[in-house]
């Protein structure tokens, strides 16, 4: 059973938010351990592995970047975030040799605002694009597009996730290794 | 079904609490007291525990153990900066337990633990007039696997079953969230003896569910007491000066310091006398209550909450009858915390409260904790790869791919951590799992899936599955900071309580109740209609696997009987999945139709 199946939803990707915390909670009332305490042995760890599979499919739906990187998942896809994709390597070339500036403690507190600045912008940039990116995979899957052009456009969505994932990074890079200058 | 108590095992103080017609309350010993210190005096006929123990400390330090819950799950490492100001003899064998020798035996923290919980017991006992067989016990939040699975050690040993662990600040939660019944956001503020929690909740119709938790399992009411020390000894050499007298003498005048403006610490057997005002006191433990912002801070943002966003503030724990903490905690949220249950009660009482929910009393309430710290497994480098991230819902699982690096390997490691930082050397090693047995097959060929599931309990169990064969691999798991499961069973043998053939007697009784329940389970998942959905191969198993069990059984043998259960659970794990999966889907389908509301 995937994550989708478990809240009863199709593989899309708009989530109603309340309406999940709502299933999320009738569910548990239904299936957490807490209530199978007298239940036989067996019983007890379907119980425990159903909870988690719960669990960790709320966990992994309300958050609408795990969402995508799940889709793209159960179609095959695999993100890698360590790489910088091939698409964002001259936008993030002056970037990453700040950080270095940054992090060595040689940047001033203007050069690093400034900083902060630049990657908060790309952030939203891609979660924007990630996001128009999402609601499209919605229309095409209500409009019964071919296999095809939704792996197609499965593919692009891979691609922004990739961008947006390696932005997100740098930023907690940048917001746990900043010290200005002395 | 039997009665279930609550039971708050503290660094100072431990208490046993259950429901009785829907109202939680204490149990106390037979000297009256609600609150049994967690101290054991040992003699030469035994050991004694409570307020009789604590009598003892400072005549007879070396013999008067106190604050042990500080080092369950722990090694010597981990507490040599503690040592020097402690009366206790460590045992040379105590590099990931920590041994304490007394009267020339050595003690582990769950056995010295047990006789803590011994005493909680047998109070309940005597005030309940029945057996108390079953208990869910309180542990702090940020407590680790290894911590936990220490405290159910200790329950075993005390000849309790621990149904569940719980978090302190979320069984205090549920204390208070009894009669108020809101809807919002609370973040219980949990500064005891030894350990600082700090979690934030949001409740909804009954479901308290933990948002984030954080804190420091090594912060409490002990650290201000040496805080203490250091400034009574002003550079003495510890080794020269009476401990465990300045100890008591500064504890008395903490506590005094928090109704009054100052006080004098007075040590009769060193002609000392000093006083101390409550400014000089606040800049003595400023440093060490300034300790407890920072994961408040931590909790808040992994809550995605700022403070204002926090609708109540609840105090627990004997140290937030500081003046000072209360100050803290008040300008941190910006509001007046609560402070009406008793700070040192209401943790017990969230436990009964949980208890009585086990035991089927409860139905609208339900806790929904999370895993304090993130799960992971050492990859290449040296470097942690998180698997469960910390704050997640438990129970939580995750699913991870291993295979063979040449022709014919039989064996796969897999090392466990448990921690928030990225190098393996700055995590908590938690255990090394080998996998076993892997069919015979080129490098690279097998593709053993592993899956990591931590319970309600906030403990870990790995179970892997070998893909082409479909078998369950056999796992031999090595704590790294923990007892295995053949020494804490040798314990329960060692221990005052039970005689040799007592104790082979109740595990191969337990071994045939579980069996009867087992096979009753096969039967029924026989019966359904799912078993037809069956691969050939995987009926024929349930089929074998059930006469072995059947025959095993006849036998005295409780370890065999343990195998033909685990062989049979095994063989019916993917019918029960299945007929768990369908009874799901019906459950979905319904709901569409009817759209419920509240169940």
């Amino acid at each position: 059973m995937d994550y989708f199946e478990v809240f009863g939803l199709p593989r899309m990707l708009g989530i109603d938010l309340a309406a999940l915390e709502k299933t999320f909670h009738q569910l548990s009332r239904k299936y957490h351990p807490d209530y199978f305490t007298t239940a036989p042995a067996a019983e007890k760890t379907q119980a425990v592995r159903m909870t988690a599979l719960l669990n960790d499919a709320y966990r992994t739906l309300r958050h609408p970047v795990h969402r995508v990187e799940y889709l793209l998942s159960l179609y095959g896809f695999k993100s890698d975030s360590s790489k910088v994709p091939q698409s964002l390597l001259m936008e993030v070339f002056e970037i990453n040799e700040q950080l270095e500036e940054v992090k060595a403690g040689r940047a001033s507190v203007e050069e690093i605002d400034s900083l902060r600045a630049q990657i908060q912008q790309k952030r939203q940039r891609f979660d924007k694009e990630l996001q128009q990116a999402s609601l499209s995979w919605d229309d095409l899957v209500n409009s019964g597009a071919t296999e095809a052009r939704l792996k197609a456009h499965l593919a692009g969505l891979a691609e922004i996730l990739a961008e947006s994932s390696y932005i997100r990074n740098l930023e907690r890079e940048f917001e746990t290794g900043s010290q200005p200058r002395a | 079904m039997a009665k279930i108590v609550g039971i708050d095992l503290g660094t100072t103080n431990s208490l046993v609490a259950i429901v009785e017609s829907g109202e939680p309350r204490v149990i106390p010993g037979p000297d009256g007291s609600k609150l049994v210190p967690s101290v054991i005096y040992f003699d030469e006929s035994g050991p004694v525990v409570g307020n009789s123990a604590k009598k003892k400390m400072v005549e007879k330090p070396k013999n008067t153990i106190f604050s042990i819950k500080r080092f369950m799950g722990k090694g010597i490492e981990d507490v040599k900066d503690d040592l020097p100001l402690l009366p206790f003899e460590v045992s040379a064998q105590s590099e990931h337990i920590i041994h304490l020798k007394i009267f020339n035996r050595d003690y582990t923290p769950p056995e010295l633990s047990a006789f803590i919980l011994r005493e909680l017991k047998r109070n309940a006992e005597a005030m309940l007039g029945e057996e108390i067989k079953n208990a869910v016990v309180t542990v702090p939040a940020y407590f680790n696997d290894a911590q936990r699975q220490a405290t159910k050690d200790a329950g075993r040993i005390a000849g309790l079953d621990v149904l569940r662990i719980v978090n302190e600040p979320t069984a205090a939660s549920l204390a208070y969230g009894l009669d108020k019944k809101k809807q919002g956001t609370i973040a219980v503020y949990d500064f005891g003896g030894g350990t600082f929690d700090i979690s934030i909740l949001k409740l909804s119709d009954g479901i308290f569910e933990v948002l984030a938790t954080a804190g420091d399992t090594h912060l409490g009411g002990d650290d201000i007491d040496e805080q203490l020390i250091r400034f009574v000894l002003a550079g003495r050499d510890p080794a020269q000066a009476n401990i465990p007298a300045i100890r008591k003498a500064v504890n008395e005048a903490k506590e005094q310091l928090s109704a009054s403006d100052k006080t004098d610490i007075v040590v009769e057997s060193l002609q000392y006398k000093r006083g101390i005002t409550r400014p000089e006191f606040n800049a003595l433990i400023e440093p060490i209550i300034e300790r407890t912002l920072k994961p408040c801070r931590q909790a808040l943002q992994d809550a995605g909450l700022r403070p204002d966003q926090i609708d109540e503030v609840v105090l627990v724990g004997g140290s937030t009858r500081i003046p000072l903490v209360r100050a803290r905690v008040q300008e941190l949220f910006g509001r007046v915390p609560h402070t009406e249950l008793n700070p040192d009660e209401v943790v017990a009482l969230g436990a009964a409260v949980q208890a009585d929910i086990l035991a089927g009393g409860k139905r609208d309430m339900l806790l929904l904790d999370v895993t304090p710290l993130s799960l992971g497994i050492e990859t290449m480098g040296g470097v942690m790869s998180k698997i469960i991230p910390r704050n997640s819902t438990i129970p939580a699982s995750a699913t991870e791919m291993f295979t063979t690096f040449i022709d014919g390997q039989r064996n796969v490691k897999i090392h466990v951590l448990q921690g928030e930082r990225e190098l393996v050397k700055d995590c908590r090693s938690l255990a090394e799992f080998d996998l076993k047995d892997i069919p015979p097959m080129g490098a690279g060929m097998a593709r053993i899936e592993v899956k990591f599931l931590i319970d309600a309990d906030g403990i870990l169990s790995v179970s892997a599955q070998e893909q082409r064969t479909g078998k369950y691999q056999s796992i031999e798991v090595r704590p790294t900071y923990g007892l295995t499961d053949e020494q804490v069973e040798h314990m329960i043998l060692e221990s005052f309580e039970y005689a040799e053939a007592d104790i082979e007697a109740r595990l191969l009784i337990e071994a045939r109740n579980e069996a009867e329940t087992v096979l009753n389970a096969t039967a029924k998942g026989i019966a359904d209609e799912q078993y037809g959905n069956l691969p050939d191969d995987e009926r024929a198993e349930i089929a074998a696997a059930n006469k072995n069990l059947r025959e095993v059984m006849k036998t005295n043998n409780h370890q065999s009987i343990r195998e033909a259960i685990e062989r049979l659970s095994n063989a019916t794990m993917h019918l029960a999945e299945l007929i768990m999966n369908a009874a799901i889907g019906k459950a979905l389908k319904d709901k569409r139709v009817k759209e419920i509301d509240n169940e």
